[in-house]
């Protein structure tokens, strides 16, 4: 029984992880309907710094706050110089350039930091362990978790009860609308980007915490599936969002179990996307429009 | 103002001019031998190309402060294939169409080994593939040799192993899903009832993994004597930190890919105590063994492993060959490869090929103590590893 | 000629019948697709099953078509249900699936690959000529395409399908031809590959490959053939071009891609239309 519920467990840990950095995209495809790929270079840039200053300062905590804080203007600096320029285009446009970004990224963070990847000097997280109903768990997976929870209660803690929360919302459902009412738009979009992209490099950090191992390609494995996640959760829908991270964590962690000769982890990932997909083209919980 | 003293005479430019046409003209003519070499520079297998680039390098430096092979240098004409199956076909038409190869080298993955071979047998090319193990490779040609023991004799080294020298017969296979992988559990697999295994559970995991969750949790459940793996470091090191975080205490046996440094920096204490079939016995007291580390680790930056040192040997064999043959003729060179007897490659004495051109060589084996690589025992059963012969 | 020239003209071609070919499917119908290089090895692996059981050539190149126009069309058919940003990662998916499934099944190689394909029997030259032939081929008919009815419906589906249905197309049918043509095209793709190389291994048909396939359709000019021919020429043989861009492959692909759609989202054609309107006005 206890393996059971270790798969849970360790579907809820990629769940969570999944569910920071859909966010993110979800944020982003809400108010632009860009589908931001180079999500994935924002969350590799973010391990990348925490992994650099942390070694560098003997101190975890700067090398967080550094990453965060680094994204969030990476995120919005992205905004700026790639997606603002192409918003008139049909979104296919600022895909391509997107992955155009992520491919030149990871590929920089081969030629500058090495093929073989960087290794946090002082990291005794992933070994500590603790017995919580009676399973194993490390400190790292319980610090993903609650991460994840954190984040997203305060993220629909400000959507719905904040002032900057309300007009984030407003301008996603009616952007004229809410430009009339006086919300910046051009404001949100740039919290957006920075808020995404903060999740997006602590996912990176605590992913380079749990593995001990931040590597060029890091990106590619999870921005695919992050895309799936949206799309499941039906694009543009925290709620929905959440509810696919966590359902496509728990599928991948049963589905490699049981169906994992037959197909590989990500066709698993995928395969589930798809037929949620031909039952509910609308997504999890997307809203049936355009 | 130039000193008296410094001014050259007059008839200095012209004739050092007049010196370096003549040395671009008949320099040419005092031939270099050019050894083809294939190795994935960029792209998935970066790590290991840039190992096998350096050693390969070192190798040709070697054999030139040597004497060169027949009175002439010898010279490394480099493509990076990705270790893609396209990349392989093109660069290798490339080195023998565009630069005239007449011996290759293969620093690079199965995949493109096994694609390029059969272009080199076409050419009557000599051609080593250091370390890819697709079965078909060698049998692409009687001009195509292998200097590493195939996934099969390695899976069958670790079973007898786990059996004679660990006396654990209860085993969970965990395997990575690529070709190595799956030829080394296929070789494995086969000789279980040999040696008395049982194999409690059998996993793979695809390369790109990083997270072990659900394949740790059923060998918790499946509760073994021992744990047989195969993976690369980056797959290896955080896979065993997670067996052993979930309270997993039973001896882990790696395969081959598993000896690299970074597998101990990611992974640090968790891998004490790893056993590796295949890994590179970096104790043998052998001046070229010791003068290779120390080099590889200077120029590199990270400690040699085996991928370097079988590149390394593969460029000496071929020169090796070269000077036994007495010719530059490749099918001369073929022939001294072919009957190749003893000779010191950097992991162990390779004793010879078979007629499948496949080596007969005794296979290390390593333990991970102090955060060092350190050779634990020898499979030197050489019957048990013997390669197929087609 | 050398076997080194013979293998770049094969390359060249497979790749501008994979460019234009998807070319039809999101540049002309406005489908968006990242998983054109499932076809491209559906294809392949078709191909390879039958010639390594005995098939002759133009059996086994037959087989390819039809089976990658197959899967063309169960795809083509998740494009009707689908808007575009479903449908690319429905796409993207598929490119997963395709790999993921084939490197697990025995019956297919798995990660092993189908190896000793036999020759063509067309040798190194011939093997090249038949590529360029086809490659032409799909060329030709991209461009009559351009200017036939079909393709008259298939930028109407492309550019704005409620319009087209009031106007009395057909968006399924037209979605599902764009579909089976362009990928029964990639199917050839692939069949000719395996010929070629005589030895397929599941990873040179990932995501990243449609990916390149996809830029080379952008950095062309989506909708244009002969910009799309020029940018898969171009893509395939810069790094042969630049040796030195070897270990910077990567990193001069992904700022191409921005530069271009960033400044010249057009493509390479719209740069060409600029220069011509520039050079007709004096």
């Amino acid at each position: 029984m206890s393996y059971y519920l270790d798969l849970a467990f360790n579907g809820l840990v990629f769940g969570c992880m999944y569910a920071l950095m859909a966010v993110g995209l979800t944020l982003v495809y809400g108010l632009l309907r860009i589908l931001h790929i180079a999500h994935a270079a924002v969350y590799a840039f973010g391990a990348y710094v925490a992994v650099i200053v942390a070694n560098g300062t003997g101190s975890l905590a700067l090398g967080l706050a550094a990453s965060i804080g680094a994204a969030a203007l990476l995120g919005m600096a992205i905004y700026r110089a790639l997606y603002q320029p192409l918003l008139a285009y049909p979104p296919y446009v600022p895909m391509i350039a997107s992955i155009g970004l992520l491919v030149l990224m990871e590929d920089g963070f081969r030629i500058a930091f090495g093929e073989q990847g960087l290794t946090f000097a002082r990291n005794p997280y992933p070994t500590q362990l603790h017995e919580l109903a009676g399973l194993t768990v490390n400190t790292v997976q319980i610090a993903i978790v609650g991460a994840a929870i954190a984040c997203v209660g305060l993220l629909a803690l400000v959507a719905y009860r904040t002032r900057i929360g309300i007009g984030w919302r407003a301008t996603v459902s009616d952007p004229a609308m809410a430009a009339s009412f006086g919300v910046d738009a051009i404001k949100v979009r740039y919290l957006n980007f920075a808020i995404g992209s903060a999740l997006a490099a602590l996912a990176g950090a605590l992913i380079a915490l749990l593995n001990n191992f931040v590597e060029p390609s890091m990106g590619f494995v999870v921005s695919y599936k992050a895309l799936a996640v949206i799309v499941l959760g039906g694009l543009g829908s925290l709620q929905g969002t959440l509810v696919a991270s966590l359902a496509l964590g728990l599928v991948e962690s049963y589905g490699t179990i049981f169906v994992g000769h037959f197909m590989d982890r990500d066709a698993i990932a995928f395969l589930f996307l798809i037929a949620v997909l031909i039952v509910r083209p609308q997504g999890l919980a997307g809203l049936k429009t355009a | 103002m130039i000193p008296a003293t410094d001014r050259r005479p007059y008839w200095a430019w012209p004739l050092s001019a007049l010196l370096t046409l003549w040395l671009a003209a008949v320099g040419p003519a005092c031939a270099q031998v050019k050894l083809g070499f294939q190795a994935p520079l960029t792209g998935q297998a970066a790590t290991d190309g840039k190992s096998a680039n350096i050693a390969a390098e070192m190798a040709i430096e070697k054999i030139n402060t040597g004497g060169g092979v027949l009175g002439q240098k010898m010279e490394l004409v480099t493509y990076d294939d990705q270790a893609k199956t396209e990349e392989a076909v093109f660069t290798a038409n490339k080195l023998i169409g565009q630069d005239g190869v007449k011996f290759a080298v293969s620093g690079s993955y199965s995949a493109s080994g096994r694609a390029a071979a059969p272009i080199f047998q076409k050419a009557a090319v000599p051609f080593i593939s250091a370390y890819g193990v697709h079965p078909d490779i060698t049998r692409s040609g009687d001009y195509i040799f292998r200097t590493v023991h195939l996934g099969p004799p390695q899976g069958r080294a670790a079973a007898k192993f786990l059996a004679d020298n660990l006396g654990r017969k209860r085993v969970s296979v965990i395997t990575m899903d690529n070709d190595y992988g799956q030829a080394t559990f296929e070789g494995f697999k086969s000789a279980v009832d040999r040696f008395g295994i049982k194999v409690l559970g059998e996993y793979t995991y695809s390369l790109k993994d990083r997270q072990f969750g659900s394949i740790v949790a059923s060998v918790k459940r499946d509760n073994p004597d021992a744990v047989y793996v195969t993976g690369y470091f980056f797959t290896a090191a955080p896979l065993v930190s997670q067996l052993r975080s979930a309270g997993i205490q039973a001896p882990i046996v790696g395969s081959q890919a598993f000896d690299a440094q970074k597998l101990i920096e990611i992974a640090g204490p968790a891998v004490e105590g790893v056993y590796i079939v295949g890994g590179l016995n970096r104790d043998r007291d052998v001046p070229e063994l010791k003068e290779y580390l120390a080099g590889f680790e200077k120029r590199s930056g990270y400690a040699g492993e085996n991928v370097g040192a079988t590149v390394y040997s593969a460029v000496r064999l071929m020169a090796d060959a070269i000077g036994r043959a007495g010719s530059l003729d490749p099918a001369k060179v073929r022939d001294a490869l072919a009957a190749t007897h003893n000779f010191p490659h950097l992991a162990g004495e390779l004793v010879s090929f078979n007629s499948l051109r496949e080596i007969n060589m005794p296979m290390n084996v390593n333990v991970v103590k102090e955060g060092k690589f350190r050779h634990y025992a020898w499979i030197d059963d050489l019957q048990l590893l013997a390669p197929p012969t087609e | 000629m050398s076997a080194y020239v013979y293998s770049l003209l094969a390359i060249i071609g497979i790749n501008v019948m994979l460019a234009v070919s998807l070319n039809m499917i999101s540049g002309f119908c406005g489908q968006f697709s990242l998983g054109h290089a499932a076809f491209y090895g559906t294809g392949a692996y078709a191909a390879a099953l039958l010639a390594a059981g005995g098939s002759t050539l133009p059996l086994a190149l037959a087989a390819a078509v039809a089976v990658a126009a197959l899967l063309g069309v169960v795809v083509g058919f998740a494009s009707l249900r689908l808007r575009h940003d479903f449908l690319a990662v429905t796409t993207i998916g598929v490119s997963f699936l395709f790999v993921g499934f084939v490197r697990k099944q025995a019956w297919l190689g798995a990660e092993m690959g189908i190896s000793r394909i036999p020759p063509s029997g067309l040798g190194n030259e011939g093997n090249a000529l038949l590529i360029v032939g086809c490659a032409l081929a799909t060329i030709a008919l991209s461009l009559y395409l351009r200017r036939s009815w079909m393709g008259f419906a298939f930028r109407a589906v492309g550019d704005d399908e409620d319009a087209a249905r009031s106007a009395g197309i057909s968006i399924t049918a037209y979605k599902l031809a764009a579909f089976t043509l362009g990928t029964g095209i990639a199917g050839l793709a692939g069949g000719l590959y395996a010929y070629f190389t005589q030895f397929i291994v599941p990873d040179s048909f990932g995501f990243i490959v449609s990916v390149m396939l996809m830029a080379m359709v952008v950095i062309g000019g989506t909708g244009s053939t002969l910009g799309v021919v020029m940018a898969a020429a171009i893509l395939t043989l810069l790094p042969e071009i630049f040796r030195f861009m070897k270990d910077y492959r990567l990193l001069v692909f992904g700022a191409l891609l921005i530069l271009v759609v960033r400044f010249a989202p057009g493509g390479l054609a719209g740069i060409g239309r600029a220069v011509l309107a520039k050079a007709r006005a004096r």
